[in-house]
């Protein structure tokens, strides 16, 4: 700098240039300078400048004294045309390198963001997304952790990153903001942020960015991952969708092939008694017919039970009356009935039944079954309903009998796990005869937002408590 | 067709429900011819022209559904479709789309042979009669009063609907959705509970013992079926 003003001065005296000529000449190179060195290095050449002006080209020359006024006046107008030009010239030059800047970090984060979201998915995708970050913000190594933050855990090293620090991980998780120590050349802590949500921190090590650059890089890491999330998500659920059409479809399969002979067969027997009608044959089909009715019972009530459970079919819950459930069920168990009274009792302000009627009905006909089986005939059988008196909102549904009561190992079989597995226990197996009915009913009767209970009766028999929701409080 | 036995078609892909059927059939008055799936079954039922047709709904070839459309370009013969429990939906379907009736496998011969009666004795009457007449009950299309037990019941103009709807199919199943489409002309804000709710008070101010239902029956999952047989 002083070479350039000592070049101009010496230039300036050679040819012999006048004043005027020679404020040009300085302030051409003040603005050089300010230009090559920014608004320090400007200011200084202008002060340099303005004394050897005096110095050598303002009368008396060779003293920095100035002997007319006019000169001070010119002098000082070049101090501060200098000063401000070369101010202006470091501004409008600083400007430029921003922009240059500006520019080469929105270059990074267009490679960034073309490279983590023109990749497929595959496996593996996460840490080449946070090694292709990593490489963005000139970091070597790194980690990358996932979830919430209290509960993260590692997704990703790259390179050999030292173990992160947990108050810094922490702070920055928490202030979804980026945290860094004083200093060049530590580990930076970005947050992954989704939707106002850190979603995982980036340490990185040692990164070559503004925090700008780093927190633009933390939301766009931030998005892939989400996106890798809802790729897996969607994955999942078609796979789930793949396996219930399978179950459909099987259960379909099973429904029909199960059916089609069962249905051949009611026809046989029907036409049968239409055309053989001697008292022995009668007898014979009435019992084939009654068989092939359970049969057929108990496969519906199966295949409704496994659409149930596997998520297939839903209850749909109407209010129903008690009483036409009971006479449905009546209806429906006809040929066991037969020669055996049934004793209808509904409280006169018995709500309503909230529940499906399809199933409700099932759980009825499968326990007056069993309670028809377990009593000799001849003897009556008890259907009641009632409000619960404990909760209004509830309704006692009762099948009574005056059978031999529960057996011990019924109790068991109805506090088992809900599978229809049979243990290995044959006496238990052997003595729950209608086990099976039961399950059911204890399935459908928790389908439908109730519960199942066997009580042994005063004066002996069995009371099957179902406790179903009621359509109404009592009364109403 | 003028016929002076009636024919049906019996479209079933089980050998033994089709034999069975058929020979039944045949035993209770009617001529039967058979098929073995929905294809065999819509050559029959255009060389033969039948009267009935009897179909299952699941086949290998061309299933009920398909038949049924066939049949349903072709005119307005009958259908009965043979359901499976626990596909409503197909049910429900096969009878939006123009079946008569249904039955659910395992079904009783003597409820089909009813639902059969029922169907072609439909087919041959004439246009709809100014009054519906049913023990107990007597519904004036055209006055607009419904005469039940020598009482007349004051109806709201949607349940006469419901009811003129229901009493004009005797002893078939309507779905929830015709009655929308006829009473509220499908309205997209009805839904099956408003029809429930009518329903449910047309039961109050009609029927003897609501809960024991004499003429409008529920049909789980499809609808209703008026119970009543109309008198001749």
């Amino acid at each position: 700098m002083p070479a350039t003003v000592a070049l101009v001065t010496w230039f300036g005296r050679s040819l012999g240039a006048n004043a005027t000529t020679m404020g040009f000449l300085y302030l051409l190179a003040v603005l050089g300078l300010a230009t090559w060195g920014g608004w320090a290095v400007g200011a200084t050449a202008a002060a340099a400048a303005t004394l050897c002006f005096n110095y050598f080209f303002f009368h008396p020359f060779g003293t920095l004294t100035i002997a007319e006024p006019a000169n001070w006046v010119a002098l000082f107008s070049f101090l501060a045309a200098a000063t401000l030009a070369s101010r202006l010239v470091a501004t409008a030059r600083a400007r430029e390198e921003e922009a240059q800047r500006r520019r080469q970090e929105v270059e990074i984060l267009y490679d960034l963001c073309f490279g983590l979201f023109a990749a497929s998915q595959r496996p593996g995708a996460l840490g080449e997304a946070a090694a292709r970050t990593l490489r963005a913000i000139g970091a070597e190594s790194g980690t990358l952790l996932l979830g919430t933050e209290d509960r993260r855990e590692v997704a990703s090293v790259i390179g050999e990153p030292p173990v992160p620090h947990e108050a810094l991980l922490a702070q920055a998780w928490m202030a979804r903001r980026v945290v860094k120590l004083d200093g060049e050349g530590g580990t930076v802590y970005i947050p992954l942020e989704v939707g106002g949500k850190a979603t995982g921190v980036l340490a990185a090590e040692g990164p070559r960015a503004s925090r700008a650059i780093l927190e633009s890089a933390g939301r766009l890491l931030g998005l892939a991952v989400e996106r890798e999330r809802l790729l897996a998500e969607a994955a999942y659920l078609q796979a789930m969708q793949e396996s219930e059409a399978l179950r459909t479809s099987l259960l379909r399969a099973v429904s029909h092939d199960l059916r089609t002979p069962l249905t051949a067969m009611r026809l046989e027997i029907e036409s049968l008694g239409r055309h053989l009608q001697t008292p022995h044959a009668m007898d014979s089909l009435r019992v084939l017919s009654l068989e092939q009715e359970r049969l057929a019972r108990r496969i519906d009530n199966l295949l409704a039970l496994a659409r149930l459970e596997a998520g297939l079919a839903h209850p749909r819950p109407e209010a129903v009356p008690p009483s036409s459930i009971f006479r449905a069920a009546r209806e429906s168990l006809r040929l066991i009935l037969e020669g055996r009274p049934v004793e209808v009792r509904v409280a006169p302000r018995c709500p309503d039944l909230w529940a499906d009627p399809s199933l409700t009905l099932e759980i009825v006909v499968n326990l007056l079954e069993n309670a028809a089986r377990a009593t000799p005939p001849g003897r009556p059988l008890e259907l009641a309903a009632s409000p619960d008196p404990e909760a209004p909102t509830r309704v006692h549904v009762e099948i009574l009998d005056r059978g031999p009561g529960v057996p011990q190992a019924v109790q068991r079989l109805l506090a088992g796990p809900r599978e229809l597995r049979r243990t290995g226990d044959h006496a238990a197996g052997d003595s729950a005869a209608g086990g099976l009915g039961l399950r059911i009913a204890k399935s459908f009767a928790e389908a439908n937002g109730g519960s199942l209970a066997l009580l042994d009766r005063p004066g002996g028999g069995t009371v099957a408590r179902v406790t179903l929701p009621a359509a109404g409080e009592v009364g109403a | 067709m003028t016929r002076v036995t009636p024919l049906v078609l019996v479209v079933d892909d089980d050998p033994s429900i089709r034999q069975t059927l058929t020979r039944e059939l045949s035993l209770a008055g009617y001529d039967a011819v058979a098929a073995a799936d929905g294809v065999e079954g819509r050559e029959v039922f255009e060389a033969r022209q039948p009267d009935l047709v009897i179909t299952d709904l699941a086949m290998p070839r061309a299933d009920g559904l398909a038949l049924l459309a066939a049949v349903r370009r072709a005119g307005d013969t009958p259908v009965i479709v043979l359901s499976v429990r626990g596909e409503e939906e197909d049910k429900v379907r096969a009878l939006d789309l123009g079946a008569d009736d249904y039955v659910t496998k395992p079904f009783s011969l003597r409820e089909l042979l009813a639902r059969a009666r029922t169907q072609l004795r439909r087919a041959g009457a004439g246009p709809a009669d100014e009054v519906l007449r049913f023990p107990g009950l007597e519904i004036d299309r055209a006055r607009r009063i419904v005469v039940q037990d020598g009482r007349e019941v004051r109806l709201t103009p949607t349940e006469l609907a419901i009811l003129e709807l229901l009493a004009s199919h005797a002893g078939r199943p309507v779905t929830l959705r015709q009655i929308i489409g006829t009473v509220w002309k499908g309205a997209p804000a009805t839904t099956a509970d408003t029809v429930r709710v009518h329903v449910g008070s047309l039961r109050r101010k009609l029927e003897p013992d609501p809960a024991d239902p004499r003429y409008i029956g529920t049909e789980p999952w499809v609808g209703y079926r008026f119970l009543a047989d109309p008198l001749e």
